[in-house]
């Protein structure tokens, strides 16, 4: 790799998911709908999770994306119990909003783990969540019309 | 199928660990106010750049060298010697630290020593005090700052108002230190603004999230031009919200290529049926058009949401392309079987 940025990263590591994708059979298989849509959702589950890992546990949103991921995985107790603990710990705080209307509560909807944190830090996971976005639509549109043209 | 390898799932745990930790001792760090310390680095970086462009305020004074600011404040000089001296001598006894020497002025000097008084003494009425005077400067300086011929009069008031807010800074590092030893917030009071530790920590923490609003207008597309703060968070919203479609968008559109690849000619009674779950999709996104059109129809036009329209439209009538193409070609194929 020449530059490890988060483009490259998440590029080799959605590749390597999605070669890891069960290659659907000959028959039926290929075009039935829940066979599409379950494949929409792994592929979704892939870009998050690939996404996630490239970026790496220094951001909030991504380790929250993390977390997310694999309890949708899992579905273990612990972590909800890690959640549910941080979340517990960072309301005592009691973010104040700037921002009038019901914006600061649809914009932690929208990024993951923006539910527990104050607007300061919720407004930089957003700026780093809306670059890596960016990126990874570029990358998903190249490698779709790498695979159709 | 394993996403995420090992070393991953043992690195974001340690993080998460770490992010708990941190997340307490923050908390902690806030109550004590070793927060500020990390705090005060940002606050003199955003400092450090408005200052010198507004001339007529406090710390733009403190900025300047010592040479031109006696210059700024000497010119409009007047005679006093002897109160000039004990007032010189009063503020030394005070002020160890300062290093450019203020010029006189004998009621400015009273008023000072008077000032600094309180703060050593009475914080609170001292507080009270300043906050009284100041909004009347504040008020009264506007007025002289846009005339360039009355230099005494601006003058004079800017150094009143230097020696209340120095006195100001300097009872609060001194109270800071002794109740609890540890070091202070280096934020300084701006021109017309009360100066208590909560008003400080709160302007601070305003100005970290200007700052940030401002980043995030940096990097939405068409934000540049809107002004305010509602509008612009809308904005981001929309452009997320936007971001994390085209996503699904995308995936479903790999979704529907990947199997093409494995595309076989034995693959066709499920033809309609695909057509169908696609069409769905585009029904999906096709609802998400429509609320964007009736917002488009209600708001006045955006840029940046004439931008995502278009995005839209694009991106859908490339899925509709796609799927034909595909249906077509099966069609085709199926014609050719049962002809055959």
């Amino acid at each position: 790799m020449k530059q490890s940025s988060i483009k490259t990263r998440f590029t080799y590591g959605f590749l390597r998911t999605l070669k890891r994708l069960p290659k659907t059979r000959a028959k039926s298989s290929s075009f039935s709908p829940e066979e599409i849509s379950k494949r929409c959702r792994i592929i979704k589950l892939a870009t998050d999770a690939s996404m996630a890992s490239a970026v790496g546990p220094r951001r909030a949103w991504s380790r929250a994306l993390i977390r997310r991921v694999r309890s949708q995985r899992r579905q273990r107790q612990r972590q909800w119990l890690v959640m549910r603990r941080t979340r517990r710990g960072e309301r005592k705080k009691g973010g104040k909003e700037v921002g009038g209307g019901g914006q600061t509560d649809s914009l932690r909807k929208l990024v993951p783990g923006g539910e527990t944190m104050e607007l300061c830090t919720l407004l930089g996971e957003t700026a780093h969540y809306i670059k890596c976005l960016t990126t990874q639509v570029q990358v998903m549109r190249n490698i779709v019309d790498l695979f159709s043209n | 199928m394993e996403p995420i390898s090992v070393t991953d799932l043992r690195s974001a745990s340690c993080g998460e660990n770490n992010v708990e930790i941190g997340v307490e001792s923050f908390q902690v760090g806030e109550e004590i106010g070793v927060e500020s310390l990390q705090l005060g680095e940002e606050i003199q970086r955003l400092m450090a750049p408005p200052p010198p462009e507004t001339a007529s305020s406090f710390t733009a004074l403190l900025e300047l060298p010592p040479e031109t600011a006696m210059e700024l404040l000497h010119s409009p000089e007047n005679d006093e010697t002897a109160p000039k001296l004990a007032g010189e001598a009063h503020r030394r006894l005070l002020s160890p630290n300062f290093t450019p020497t203020f010029p006189s002025d004998a009621a400015l000097l009273e008023r000072a020593s008077r000032f600094s008084v309180f703060a050593v003494e009475k914080n609170l009425i001292g507080d009270s005090h300043r906050v009284k005077q100041e909004p009347v400067d504040s008020e009264s300086n506007p007025n002289c700052s846009s005339d360039p011929n009355n230099n005494q009069k601006s003058t004079k008031r800017k150094e009143r108002e230097k020696k209340g807010k120095g006195s100001a800074k300097k009872s609060k590092n001194v109270t800071n230190e002794d109740g609890e030893k540890l070091p202070y917030v280096h934020v300084r009071a701006r021109r017309g603004q009360a100066t208590d530790s909560h008003s400080l920590a709160e302007r601070a923490r305003r100005e970290k999230i200007n700052a940030r609003m401002k980043l995030l207008q940096d990097l939405v597309p068409g934000c540049d031009k809107i002004s305010g703060t509602a509008l612009v968070l809308d904005e981001i919203i929309n452009h997320v919200q936007y971001l994390q479609r085209q996503v699904e968008l995308l995936s479903m559109r790999l979704a529907a290529v990947n199997p093409r690849i494995d595309f076989n000619l034995d693959s066709l009674l499920a033809a309609e049926d695909k057509s169908t779950e696609t069409g769905n999709s585009i029904i999906n996104s096709y609802g998400t058009l429509t609320d964007f059109i009736s917002r488009f129809g209600e708001e006045k036009t955006t840029p940046a949401l004439s931008l995502h329209i278009t995005h839209y439209l694009a991106t859908t009538l490339r899925l509709i392309q796609h799927l034909c193409s595909q249906i077509s070609s099966k069609w085709s194929s199926e014609d050719g079987l049962k002809i055959h």
